[in-house]
């Protein structure tokens, strides 16, 4: 028994050996300079459902960096790793990456980002990670939100409440997730209202595995409240507006007095709630930083065709995580580009100020968000307009023009 | 009762109305806790027969579901024939795993054959991330008039009474096959002592694949009603296997009435939790975890549940 | 002691003590420290990567982890599905007292090695509490009170405010006699504090079981009736193997609280209960080398299981999906394959290796 494994063992190391040889070869004789990026996300396990598309968002933007050369000879190359959503896992790539030398990291979850801040600090390297946490870029310098944090998020939708509503102070419950990730920013929407936003939060539900809410939604019915914002993942808002629009009370224009008008930050909206909820989530008010195919412009154009050129399926093509992810890399090449432009060395603490030096006219403007990217020394949250989009006869439809929003500057 | 006054007034002013939230609450508890009966029922008909709790059940619930989506839509057959078509599918799905992992395993310490139902639900897990299943999201068609049912202020929508509907035919049909079919009394009698019902010429191995083929169906059935409630979300699907484990254990793990009981207890509790306690003294979620203070008493004053079989054995 | 092992033919003990020593032959002896020292040599020599050394610190941290879930499930036979729920109460004694007195406090830089076991009280203290229902259950039942355990603590710690709502709730970094153990030194550090540790714990459990309370154990698991008659009280033996197990887990815990310099709920879940479980079934269930084994192997195996979905990947881009699928695909399988072909796991290559290299050339 222990000879075959031995046996087997040997192969697969060989296997492994050679396998490393084919991969490095190629690039040995490319010519030009290799910048060494990683991605650490959770592709299977909880939240996959984003992940997923994330990575081959990802994949596919430096795949197209390399093969269209738009950093002339030199080429990026970013690993992907898996972390199933464990955090030690993810320490374990970070560290792995760092020994390979990366000058650039993307991270995924609000947890790993937290668990993770002091070493990139000690490290000083540059973070783009997927989450959103306004809780990240406190106590760091490394470490850059993407687009608008959660926080202003749902700040902005109680704004865009409180300006568009008709009648009385609006009554407002939360729904949020039973985390930290859930709970983040209802102490700023809190804040909000001590600094005058004229609006009353009624009640903060933390949902669990529900598979009814009908009691649920009957209470805030009789505690007439008239805005429901969310701020979780797709699956349970689903299940909430469905139990909604069976009872008949889900508004089917915003504000519809006696009816409940539905909201939710980045991660309750997309496309994936749609598929989850079906009819059920007509009128759902979703705010993101990111262009969605269903308002075609440039931005969803070049989207859908980097799809295309490599191979991706409709769903993921259409995913707003793709954009989201296809974004951060985008930022990563521009840093990279902006720096070598200078004629710098391409390193980490290069990066990093180039990444501070990205506003006023350096600001950056990617195809696939609404606004663009701004980060200084003091502001490190990237996009910080952002776009209101309702649920229209099943696709995502744009509702205004982008806002910023007002209260959290005040809050700060 | 002068408690729950308490609580209907706190909730809101109007008597009317906090009387129609009470029974609100009371029909959705007896809703969700029938389908979590049915979702707990595959887990007791493995148990009642081979005596293995199957940590697998919850990847069965969701590929059940997985199957009825693409054969309802991809292969676009009438989803009436792709449920029961579905049902089968699990059927000779859960029969070929016991044949193939656990036949093996027969006469094993227990914490062998859990172990291996655990190894199972992550294989599962494995095979069903190679399908889109894995990290995409999709949701049923409708198939149910969109209108619920309202009867004085209370309503329920029509996937969940179909879901209470099936969840009491399949819990009858069982029952009915327990108590009365050659092969069900034979699968009882394999549960009661192995040795003797050999004996007698029953085949063991032959109950458990039976046992294991239906709790595939009834996972599929499971599957195909939660997943009409929450959307096709592979977390949230393969989740139930667990939550529904306080049901298993306070219906006493082999017994299907108790299961149906404990269903309903969960299911009002959990509602009563969420309708009641959340969002008062600063709680929030109870709901997902009464259910395991109530089990850690339960199994601490009446470990056999309240319909199990009582051995008697102290320690 | 007899001098050559190689000449030994048969149990030739004359006195208990004999039968009882640690080692049976000076050889054993000579070979067992040559292994030790090397183990606390090695770094010395060749450096290994940053990534690796934290492979082998998570590797290390497991064992002591498994060595109780060992305790517990293996030689007193209780199962248990929320190991990693102690192993997290031990990480969040540190993380609270750091929470509270704040995490580069005296206490929780200088004085360490009291942390690390302040945590292992802890999780033996909940482990006594959670070891309760024992008293009453077997089996199943048993198994699923520790699985409300689990779910319970998660909750608790998602919840709660103290605990930061489940996000990091970061440790300082510790200091050492040449100062303060700075990021290069990291690892390698805590791979000599774990290595101790765990030296420790392997001769403590080996130890226990040449007493009356570790044969309690093993009395118990093999038939309780037995046991009671023969005086022993099974309640508080299996009640005593939570706690103890709670203990060694609660020191696992502590220190991935310091190796990681801090604390969130995703290191403590039900997922990693179940892997804990895994580690130990493919070690081989109450064997003490088993222990060892285990998380070396599943480790192992994820490395190279990450390795090859990453080749994969790279040969199907838009395909990435089976590279994926493949991580939980090889844990189920090592695990059942295990089961069903050597369920008593490595442990039981390992004897047969020895027992082979011991009677070479003659075989039988």
């Amino acid at each position: 028994m222990g000879k075959t494994i031995r046996k087997n063992l040997f192969a697969l190391n060989l296997f492994l050996a050679f396998a490393v040889v084919v991969c490095i070869t190629p690039q040995a004789f490319a010519g030009g300079k290799v910048y060494k990026m990683g991605l650490s996300l959770a592709i299977t396990g909880p939240t996959s459902d984003a992940g997923n598309p994330y990575s081959k968002g990802v994949e596919d933007y430096f795949n197209y960096v390399n093969d269209t050369k738009l950093l002339g000879d030199d080429k990026i190359e970013c690993m992907i790793r898996d972390d199933q959503y464990q955090t030690a896992v993810t320490k374990r790539n970070f560290e792995d990456f760092l020994d390979q030398g990366i000058v650039f990291y993307l991270n995924y979850s609000t947890g790993s980002t937290l668990g993770l801040k002091r070493d990139f600090e000690e490290v000083q390297i540059p973070v783009l990670p997927a989450s959103f946490h306004a809780g990240n870029v406190e106590d760091s310098h490394y470490i850059f939100l993407p687009i608008a944090s959660y926080s202003e998020q749902v700040v902005s939708l109680s704004e865009y409440v409180v300006n568009n509503h008709k009648g009385d102070k609006p009554k407002v419950a939360m729904f949020i997730h039973p985390s930290a990730f859930g709970r983040g920013p209802v102490g700023d929407v809190e804040k909000s209202i001590a600094a005058g936003l004229n609006m009353e939060i009624v009640e903060v539900v933390e949902h669990g595995k529900d598979l009814d809410n009908t009691a649920m939604l009957q209470r805030l019915m009789s505690k007439n409240v008239q805005y429901v914002i969310c701020q979780t993942i797709q699956s349970p808002v689903a299940t909430m507006i469905k139990d909604a629009a069976r009872l008949g009370i889900s508004a089917n224009a915003f504000g519809e007095s006696g009816k409940i008008t539905f909201l939710g930050a980045h991660y309750t909206g997309g496309n994936d709630l749609i598929d989850l909820a079906g009819d059920a989530s007509e009128n759902f008010f979703w705010i993101t930083s990111y262009t969605i195919t269903s308002e075609p412009g440039p931005g969803t154009d070049f989207q859908l065709s980097l799809a295309k050129k490599y191979g991706r399926d409709d769903k993921a093509a259409n995913s707003h995580n793709y954009a989201n992810g296809i974004m951060v890399a985008q930022v990563a090449t521009e840093v990279v580009r902006r720096a070598k432009e200078k004629g710098l060395d391409i390193s980490k603490k290069t990066l990093h100020d180039e990444l501070n030096a990205m506003n006023g006219d350096n600001a950056y403007q990617p195809p696939t968000t609404v606004g663009p990217v701004t980060y200084s020394s003091t502001d490190r949250a990237g996009v910080d307009s952002l776009q209101i989009y309702a649920v229209k006869e099943g696709v995502f439809r744009k509702v205004g023009e982008p806002i910023t929003s007002q209260y959290m500057k005040k809050i700060k | 009762m002068k408690i729950i006054r308490f609580f209907l007034t706190k909730c809101s002013g109007d008597r009317y109305i906090a009387m129609s939230y009470f029974f609100q609450i009371v029909i959705s508890g007896v809703v969700v806790g029938s389908i979590y009966a049915l979702a707990a029922l595959g887990l007791v008909l493995v148990y009642k027969s081979s005596r293995v709790a199957n940590f697998a059940h919850g990847q069965i619930i969701a590929a059940g579901a997985f199957i009825t989506y693409a054969l309802t839509v991809w292969a676009s057959i009438p989803v009436y024939i792709s449920f029961v078509l579905s049902m089968l599918i699990t059927f000779c799905l859960a029969w070929s795993v016991e044949r193939i992992f656990l036949r093996r395993l027969i006469g094993e310490p227990i914490i062998s054959v859990i172990m291996v139902t655990i190894g199972l639900a992550s294989i599962l897990d494995g095979l069903i991330y190679l399908t889109p299943f894995g990290t995409e999201n999709f949701s049923f068609p409708s198939f149910f008039p969109q209108e619920p049912i309202m009867v004085g202020g209370v309503s329920i929508s029509w996937t969940q009474l179909v879901g209470v509907i099936i969840t009491f035919i399949l819990i009858g049909g069982f029952s009915w096959f327990f108590k009365k079919s050659t092969v069900g009394i034979s699968m009882r009698a394999v549960s009661d002592d192995q040795f003797a019902s050999m004996s007698v010429g029953i085949s063991v191995p032959g109950v458990f694949g039976l046992a294991w083929a239906t709790a595939g169906l009834s996972a599929a059935a499971a599957g195909c009603i939660i997943g009409n409630i929450t959307g096709l979300n592979f977390d949230t699907l393969h989740s139930f296997g667990i939550v529904v484990f306080p049901v298993v254990i306070l219906g006493g793990l082999d017994s299907i009435l108790g299961a149906v009981v404990a269903g309903i207890i969960m299911g009002l509790i959990q509602q009563f939790a969420g309708g009641y306690i959340d969002g008062n003294w600063g709680l929030n979620g109870t709901g997902e975890v009464l259910p395991y203070i109530i089990l850690l008493i339960i199994l601490l004053i009446k470990p056999h549940g309240l319909f199990g079989i009582h051995e008697i054995e102290r320690v | 002691m007899a001098s050559n092992r190689w000449l030994a033919t048969g149990n030739f003990f004359t006195t208990y003590q004999e039968e009882q020593r640690t080692f049976t032959t000076r050889l054993d002896q000579l070979i067992f420290s040559i292994f030790l020292l090397t183990l606390f040599i090695w770094p010395l020599l060749f450096e290994l990567s940053r990534t690796y050394m934290l492979v082998v610190d998570n590797i290390l941290i497991a064992v002591v982890a498994v060595l109780g879930l060992n305790l517990v499930t293996g030689f007193a036979g209780l199962i248990s599905i929320g190991h990693a729920a102690f192993v997290g109460v031990g990480a969040y004694t540190v993380a609270s007292c750091s929470r509270m007195i704040g995490d580069s406090h005296i206490i929780i830089t200088h004085l360490w090695p009291v942390m690390i076991i302040a945590g292992g009280l802890a999780g033996a203290v909940m482990g006594a509490i959670v070891g309760l229902p024992a008293l009453r259950l077997k089996h199943l039942y048993l198994a699923i009170a520790t699985l409300s355990f689990q779910m319970i603590f998660e909750w608790t710690i998602n919840f709660m405010a103290f605990f930061n709502q489940g996000q990091t709730i970061f440790v300082g970094r510790v200091m050492w006699l040449t100062g303060e153990v700075g990021r290069s030194d990291h690892y390698v550090f805590w791979y000599y504090v774990i290595l101790i540790v765990i030296v420790m714990c392997g001769f403590g459990v080996r130890n226990l079981f040449k007493t009356r309370y570790g044969r309690a154990l093993v009395a118990v698991r093999d038939n309780d009736r037995a046991a009671d008659a023969m005086g022993m009280h099974p309640g508080l033996t299996k009640v005593y193997a939570f706690a103890l197990s709670g203990f060694l887990a609660g020191v696992a815990g502590a220190l991935h609280a310091y190796l990681y310099r801090g604390a969130g709920i995703e290191s403590f879940t039900l997922h990693h209960s179940i892997s804990y479980l895994a580690m130990a079934i493919v070690g081989g269930l109450g064997t003490l080398n088993g222990s060892f084994w285990g998380p070396a192997a599943i480790q192992f195996l994820d490395l190279q299981v990450e390795n090859v979905a990453e080749l994969a990947g790279h040969y199907m881009p838009s395909n990435m999906n089976l590279a994926t699928a493949l991580r939980p695909l090889t844990f189920g399988l090592v695990i059942v394959l295990f089961l069903m072909f050597e369920p008593r796991g490595i442990a039981n290559w390992w004897r047969i290796v020895k027992s082979y290299t011991k009677t070479w050339p003659f075989r039988y």
